[in-house]
């Protein structure tokens, strides 16, 4: 039978499930990155948790830099708690020792050093300059393996962070148990930040690239949303049960309204009316927990908006079955926003979502035509929670008839479409609107026009049988 | 010669603080854990030990604790420099004349040096 390997958390957000549960105890790990790019407070982060867990860490710097001034950099993070100093977390330095005595030294005052303190986490900083002092490729691979064997006869994990490059056949590689890579691009005027596991010995790591951040609560990893797919919902259940869309006529286009469960995308070109849609959608009868989860439009603008269209967001907001939430559109890391999203929508019990702004998302997308198997799960995991989803991609043009998408998958996984158009005929602009596709279900696909008035919108049936030629007007007929 | 034993396992601030002594005239021996210390110590008796917190093997507080338990030692003076275990150290006041905080103002602990262990036999001019 299958033995399960002891593990330890981290206390970094996102870290232990990208590592399969957290670090394998007794282990050796290396955490790998160029300088800045945040491993020296990963290590740290570490070590605070595990003390505030009750262990003992000792950290030991193979570095000339000063604890002095290492720890007036870490007091500026959350994490950092001075009485645990010289109590549960030991920072010593080993340069003066190393210079002296080379590694045989570190490694003599390691051992006696671990078991005096009862420490079960060591954390050596600067293993660049043990490599350095190392006399041959020999050397360094009899300093690893001593370090390992050490972590196993005393108990004790080892987290060894350094700053060198190194090549898969190397010693440091090919002995330890787990390399943990934090690295750093450019892209644009963009830097990111992105987390790789890319050796774990015994344990099963999520693979690929992790964006990460240094926040002031030190490093929060994200989990890439494609790795986690399924991992904590089972797949949907789709029923027969409808969601009203908010518009009792374009429920009845849709064949009942959205079908409870599924993703729909609204897709129509800045100013159409998409987010007044999405705000009737908000409003239905039923008191059924909505989101709005928005990039572009503040929730006091949103407010306004629902007041000109005569909607009463205030006082479903008041009663607990409305939430607001808005997010910058710049600068933002995809798969923080789905993790952010999808606990809102946990904690909330949220089953009705108005996501607005897709293209946020898409333009905040760094690997290019990645976003198609974003949505995918991101729509997945909606529907394996019973979130009936409402999302918005704008258009590109105006008076354009095609979404233009980086990823041209991105109509196929929605379940339900509506596209949305401006139509310049007889010196005016008209809204028209179509149902494209309803999964599984029949639908009516006649175009329509509507309009927003201070009372909602309102779905007109002015079209049927006409053309849409230079002679054609729009008469006074009644909605429908 | 009046001798400073500088016992701090980061050699920045140890060769800092030797150099800062040298200058006022003061000979100084230096060892980076407390172990190393004692063995100093049992070599020669210097006229004050300054002493890092932190350090691997024995630290600061275990450094003090064997300095005063031993019958040769126990009236030397001794300055402890602290990170943030300040409070711990000023949990035994009978270990250590001075506590420093780190970052010091390393004129006070000159000051403080001469004060507990009398001025150097050679000072600068």
């Amino acid at each position: 039978m299958p033995q399960t390997l002891q593990r330890f958390t981290s206390g970094i957000e996102g870290l232990d499930q990208i590592m399969g549960g957290g670090f394998v105890a007794d282990s050796t790990y290396i955490i790998h990155g160029h300088p800045g790019s945040g491993k020296t407070i990963l290590g740290n982060q570490i070590a605070f948790h595990r003390a505030s867990q009750g262990d003992t860490v000792l950290y030991v710097t193979l570095l000339a830099e000063s604890h002095e001034r290492l720890f007036a950099f870490l007091s500026t993070l959350n994490f950092f708690d001075p009485p645990r100093l010289g109590q549960r977390i030991n920072y010593v330095s080993a340069f003066s020792i190393m210079d002296n005595e080379g590694l045989d030294g570190v490694i003599r005052l390691l051992r006696r050093e671990i078991p005096r303190q009862g420490a079960t986490l060591l954390v050596l900083d600067g293993l660049l300059n043990a490599r350095e002092k190392a006399a041959s490729a020999f050397d360094m691979k009899k300093f690893i393996a001593e370090l390992q064997s050490n972590a196993v006869f005393t108990n004790c994990t080892a987290l060894l962070l350094t700053s060198a490059r190194f090549e898969e056949s190397s010693p440091e590689y090919t002995m330890v148990d787990g390399i943990i890579e934090l690295r750093e691009e450019e892209l644009g005027v963009r830097s990111i930040r992105r987390l790789r596991v890319r050796k774990s010995r015994g344990s099963s790591a999520l693979s690929g690239l992790h964006q990460y951040e240094i926040r002031q609560a030190g490093l929060v990893t994200y989990p890439r949303l494609e790795s986690v797919s399924g991992a904590t919902y089972p797949a949907d259940d789709p029923t027969s049960e409808r969601t009203s869309s908010g518009i009792a006529e374009v429920d009845r286009l849709l064949g009942g309204g959205l079908p409870s469960g599924s993703t729909t995308l609204l897709i129509g070109p800045s100013g159409v009316g998409k987010t007044s849609w999405g705000l009737h959608y908000l409003t239905p009868d039923s008191p059924e927990p909505a989101l709005h989860f928005g990039f572009y439009e503040s929730p006091q603008r949103l407010q306004l908006k629902a007041s000109a269209l005569g909607r009463d967001l205030s006082g479903l907001r008041a009663q607990g079955s409305l939430w607001i939430e808005w997010r910058s559109p710049v600068e933002r890391l995809v798969d923080a926003v789905a993790i952010d999203l999808l606990a809102i929508v946990e904690k909330r019990g949220i089953k009705r979502l108005f996501l607005d702004g897709l293209q946020a998302l898409e333009n905040s997308i760094t690997t290019p035509r990645r976003f198609g198997a974003f949505l995918s799960v991101l729509f997945n995991e909606l529907r394996a929670r019973g979130v009936t989803t409402l999302a918005t991609l704008e258009m590109g043009d105006l008076f354009d008839t095609t979404p233009h998408l980086s990823s041209p998958d991105t109509l196929s996984i929605a379940d339900n479409i509506v596209l949305m158009r401006l139509v310049e005929r007889d010196g005016r602009i008209h809204r028209v609107f179509s149902v494209v596709k309803v999964r599984d279900s029949a639908f009516d696909p006649v175009l329509h026009d509507f309009e927003i008035t201070d009372h909602g919108i309102r779905i007109y049936n002015r079209l049927l049988g006409r053309a849409f030629t230079p002679s054609f007007s729009v008469p006074n007929d009644d909605p429908v | 010669m009046t001798t400073i034993l500088v016992v701090d396992d980061e050699f920045l601030i140890s060769d800092l603080l030797a150099n800062a002594l040298e200058d006022q005239g003061y000979r100084v021996t230096q060892a980076y854990h407390g172990r190393k210390a004692l063995e100093v110590l049992a070599q020669e008796t210097p006229a004050l030990v300054v002493t890092d917190f932190m350090m691997p093997l024995m630290n600061g507080l275990e450094l003090a604790r064997a300095i005063r338990g031993n019958a040769h030692w126990q009236h030397l003076p001794i300055i402890l420099l602290s990170g943030a275990q300040g409070s711990i150290a000023r949990e035994h006041p009978s270990l250590f004349n001075e506590v420093f905080d780190k970052p010091f103002p390393v004129r006070q602990l000159l000051a403080r040096i001469q004060d507990l262990a009398g001025p150097p036999d050679d000072p600068p001019p």
